[in-house]
């Protein structure tokens, strides 16, 4: 069987297709690739496992993801794919319900484990809030599916794709994008961090931050928050906000600090090893929610654990 | 003066479902329903433009297995013109394919409209299905996850909050936009608005007003299981004066929190 990928830059298609070899190891893997190929890039789709890269004009992408969305139904219909996989980003979430309405498909999005069966694919999502897990069986085809990525690409041993340069002659509602406002602070990458320190609404200004940064410092962490802390009071960019609508992430240690947990937020930190929250209230949701519940006030408590940290770790 | 129409979905509180102890499934007759929140959002957005650029219509279509009237009755109060719904039983069972359908079919029957506007995902599914299913239908630009939104003549543009930053875009109308918590405070009508929205219409129909059969609402996804997802932990109440707790943390953090030395 084969299966379309695309997915918003190289990175991410091979991380995708690396992914969805791991639940579908027979299956053949077209990879979607806008512009110009790098050897690098084609390597990487090999190495995550794709067989043939379609090539098409970057023009496309300019166009928003109602073109994407009618280049990857042409492009199924002639190649007769039943199955395509998109990312579960934002992104992907534009494209795949217009691609899915498009062939009549089936679709589901954010799935967390895939399976070919005799009466077509099994997937997981988490739904109600993040609190429960539905089982789906996507019937009509074609299939269009969106993954969350969880495999890094392998470093060695893939074979060269094939490359098919491909012409697309569609036509879709067109979204022009005037600007991208990036946020100041670098771009932090924290569905791959290993210590992840989550801040929210305890902390009654953003001045009070520093505290949480010099911590974070000396643990060698990231910093994620909750919706309010990115979203209402912009304290923190949006590429920091773990939950439901954010990140999902899958630290070895999460640090909660000033943190309800609220389902919405309980959602995106399921995954971590270990979960340490701090809170004033002994009865907020996180501290049921956590391997170790401290019941204090961060604004003591962080402080004098980042010196303590700094003398044990002998770092400034 | 742009008509609008807003599509809004009876959920449950996902605040107050709590999973059956042994079965894990959620007991949903132990929550109450209400309008799923980002859609409220959609309502209020509707409702400011209207104001700001003095009239056009605001339309709100809902469809389910059953809608209850009091849940609508609260979308006119806050501002809405008119609604228009479908209680069907099968609508329990509907994906983001036979949702669609059934609400462009609703849309039909509101007459014309400039604008759509939906919450981006519902509270209970969480699907981000609705807004851009429609967009194809009508074979119109979609914007999604807007923070803010502007009208000028035939055209809107919209600050739309993606993962890497704040992204601007503009399409022409008509158009569907789909929004998230971040865009405004629905407002809370008032006793009058309350009183004034007992006269206004809500128009329910049958499948066949709509031109549908039963056949129309098979989905293309079926729900095979659904149960309360139970990470075990610890669940290791700490307690003491600051000085302790920090010490204990310090500890716990470099005992097994993995701290890179």
């Amino acid at each position: 069987m084969t299966v379309l990928v695309y997915a918003e830059n190289p990175q991410s298609s091979a991380r995708l297709t690396a992914t969805a070899a791991g639940y579908l190891p027979d299956e053949h893997f077209n990879i979607l690739h806008t512009g110009e190929l790098s050897p690098q890039t084609l390597s990487l789709y090999g190495r995550a496992g794709a067989s043939t890269v379609i090539r098409v004009s970057h023009e496309i992408v300019r166009n928003g993801p109602a073109m994407i969305a009618a280049t990857l139904a042409s492009i199924a219909r002639e190649t007769g794919s039943k199955t395509i996989l998109l990312s579960s980003s934002k992104y992907g979430k534009e494209i795949g319900p217009r691609l899915a309405e498009a062939l009549q498909g089936s679709y589901a999005t954010e799935c967390i484990h895939l399976e070919r069966t005799g009466s077509g694919f099994k997937v997981r999502r988490l739904v109600l809030g993040g609190g429960f897990q539905a089982t789906l069986l996507l019937t009509k085809e074609p299939h269009v599916i969106g993954l969350q990525t969880t495999a890094e690409v392998a470093g060695e041993d893939g074979r060269t794709p094939n490359v098919v340069e491909q012409s697309v002659g569609v036509e879709a509602p067109k979204v022009e994008l005037v600007e991208v406002q990036r946020p100041e602070a670098s771009h932090v990458d924290l569905e791959r961090a290993d210590f992840i320190v989550g801040v929210g609404r305890g902390f009654k200004k953003k001045e009070d931050l520093t505290m949480v940064e010099d911590l974070a410092r000396v643990l060698g962490a990231e910093i994620g928050c909750s919706r309010p802390i990115s979203g209402d009071l912009k304290w923190m960019s949006e590429d920091r906000h773990i939950g439901l609508s954010g990140k999902r992430v899958r630290p070895k240690t999460y640090l909660a600090l000033g943190i309800s947990g609220q389902v919405q937020h309980l959602v995106g930190i399921r995954d971590s090893k270990l979960i340490i929250a701090v809170n004033t209230d002994p009865n907020a949701p996180i501290m049921s929610e956590s391997d170790y519940a401290v019941v204090g006030d961060i604004y003591k408590i962080i402080p004098l654990l980042t010196e303590k940290l700094r003398e044990r770790l002998g770092r400034r | 003066m742009p008509d609008i129409v807003v599509c809004v979905k009876q959920t449950v509180d996902i605040y107050q479902l709590k999973p059956h102890p042994e079965t894990l499934e959620p007991q949903f007759s132990q929550a109450q329903s209400k309008i799923s929140d980002f859609d409220l959002n959609a309502l209020e957005e509707a409702l400011r433009i209207r104001e700001k650029h003095g009239g056009g219509k605001v339309i709100v279509v809902s469809a389910g297995p059953s809608i209850n009237q009091l849940l609508i009755r609260e979308t006119l109060a806050m501002g809405a013109d008119e609604a228009h719904v479908i209680s069907h039983p099968s609508l329990a069972s509907a994906d983001g394919y036979v949702t669609a359908k059934v609400l462009s079919k609703l849309i039909g029957k509101a007459g014309r409209w400039d604008l759509i506007l939906c919450g981006e995902a519902s509270l209970d599914n969480s699907d981000y299905q609705t807004g851009p299913r429609l967009a194809e239908i009508y074979k119109i630009p979609h914007l999604a996850y807007v923070s803010k939104l502007e009208l000028s003549g035939q055209s809107i543009k919209a600050w739309r909050t993606m993962e890497d930053g704040i992204h601007i875009s503009s399409c022409s109308i008509p158009a569907v936009v789909t929004v998230g918590l971040e865009i405004n405070t629905p407002r809370l009508p008032s006793l009058l608005m309350i009183r004034a929205a007992s006269k206004k219409p809500i128009n329910e129909y049958k499948l066949s007003d709509l031109g549908l059969v039963e056949e129309d609402l098979k989905p293309h996804v079926q729900l095979l299981e659904l149960k309360a997802l139970k990470v075990e932990r610890l669940r290791k109440k700490l307690e003491g004066t600051p000085e302790e707790l920090a010490t204990t943390l310090a500890d716990i953090i470099l005992g097994e929190g993995l701290v890179k030395r």
